[in-house]
């Protein structure tokens, strides 16, 4: 074995992983060193002969299937666990559908078309929400602690709409943004991780007037699928949007 | 489980499966053994995900192939492994720096072997490396990761392992 140090460089350098400066010292000695391009040529023959002659083996349907059934059987049995941050966290990230419609300054108290800019801002935010981890910046079901988490992220005071009365507590909150705006995102939703399939009760326009909120107007977004929207606005006070999910679980989000 | 946590394990992990059962089909050799080791490991990543942080593909698949590597390890050690007999000793396998060890003489076959053969010899810790990085492509440090030895190790296994096959390679050619 000629130049073992070189030797174990040139391992490094054909592997990807020698740095580039080291790179190029060595390369300049190979490029005069013939014992050297031996040992390198021999290595690039091996990889080449390996690649050629000793095959990567792709997993075969049967097998994929397998696995995907063994794993869904398992799954459920993950299911029971103690009712903690973590399984609330997941639980709020549940595929849902959207149902975003935005008020304000913008326009109230009209159907819009599922075309409109603001209404595909809100669509995004939503869309957005549902994302693993984007649900809630904040979990908790206490407005002293959900509410004071916005400061210094927004220049007004979220109002904490109640929903409790209407079976809906608070689960937690977000900052959110729309055309721009910072948005103050609460999100409200039963209090049961299991939650049957068909039994799941939406927001009603009683809930949110019990909430102090007004339904201004709704937006369904039709792709036949059961999509909701609920527009709001408290009278005189911050403007509101809610965002149903098609679980049990809604955002309710306010700007300055 | 969550549909949504389901599908997040499912994406994650289902897209390395072809890597999962060439590494797991190099260690234990047979087809039938090879998926039963897959699948095992995709039960037991399932088990593990919470513990599984990271969405970057390339950790995933480190992450992932670990599981079945010691999934194989686990079905060798159940006694339906291979022949050989020996247990891994990186001295004894391992030529030395400079010359070579008596032992390593004893385990080179005397006759000449193809690069198949060769390969399929090494112990099982020196052809997993060469598998996850001449197949697979995994860097120094992701192999560590599946195989649990420190990066120097993996190099000189590595250095190792292709000595060997470069042996095997040259007396192919030698006709």
């Amino acid at each position: 074995m000629a130049h073992p140090s070189f030797e174990a460089q040139l391992d490094m350098y054909l592997d990807g992983e020698l740095a580039a400066g080291d790179a190029r010292e060595l390369e300049a000695h190979v490029a005069q060193c013939p014992e050297c391009a031996r040992f390198r040529d021999a290595r690039l023959a091996l990889r080449a002969a390996l690649q050629a002659r000793a095959p990567a083996f792709p997993a075969s349907d049967t097998l994929r299937e397998r696995v995907r059934a063994a794993v869904r059987a398992a799954a459920p049995a993950r299911a029971s666990r103690p009712f903690g941050a973590r399984i609330l966290w997941r639980a709020l990230a549940l595929a849902a559908s959207v149902a975003i419609v935005a008020l304000g300054s913008w326009r109230l108290g009209q159907e819009r078309a599922a075309g409109d800019t603001v209404t595909d801002e809100v669509l995004a935010s939503h869309v957005r929400s549902l994302m693993p981890g984007h649900l809630t910046d904040v979990v908790s079901s206490e407005q002293h602690t959900v509410k004071p988490w916005f400061n210094g992220k927004l220049d007004f005071s979220p109002p904490v709409y109640d929903f409790a009365g209407s079976g809906f507590p608070l689960m937690g909150g977000r900052l959110d943004y729309l055309g721009g705006r910072p948005v103050a995102a609460l999100v409200y939703g039963r209090r049961q991780h299991l939650i049957k399939r068909g039994h799941a009760a939406g927001l009603s326009p009683a809930a949110v007037e019990d909430a102090g909120l007004r339904v201004l107007g709704r937006l369904r977004f039709g792709d036949g699928g059961a999509r909701r929207f609920r527009a709001a606005g408290a009278t005189g006070g911050p403007l509101a949007f809610i965002s149903c999910h098609a679980t049990p679980r809604f955002s309710v989000g306010s700007c300055r | 489980m969550e549909s949504s946590e389901l599908a997040r394990f499912e994406a994650v992990v289902l897209p390395h499966l072809d890597a999962a059962y060439t590494l797991a089909r190099y260690l234990t050799r047979h087809d039938h053994d090879a998926e039963d080791v897959v699948q095992e490991a995709c039960l037991r990543a399932l088990k593990y995900f919470d513990g599984f942080r990271g969405a970057e593909e390339r950790s995933a698949r480190a992450w992932f192939l670990a599981i079945v590597r010691n999934a194989a390890y686990t079905w060798r050690r159940r006694g339906r492994g291979e022949a050989l007999a020996t247990e891994f000793d990186e001295r004894e396998h391992s030529d030395a720096v400079a010359g070579e060890h008596p032992e390593a003489e004893l385990l080179r076959s005397s006759a000449k072997e193809s690069l198949g053969r060769a390969l399929d010899r090494l112990p099982p810790e020196f052809r997993e490396v060469i598998v996850l990085r001449e197949l697979q492509g995994l860097s120094y440090k992701e192999i560590s990761d599946v195989a649990g030895v420190p990066v120097g190790t993996v190099m000189s296994r590595l250095s190792r392992a292709r000595m060997r096959l470069q042996e095997a390679l040259q007396d192919e050619e030698a006709g």
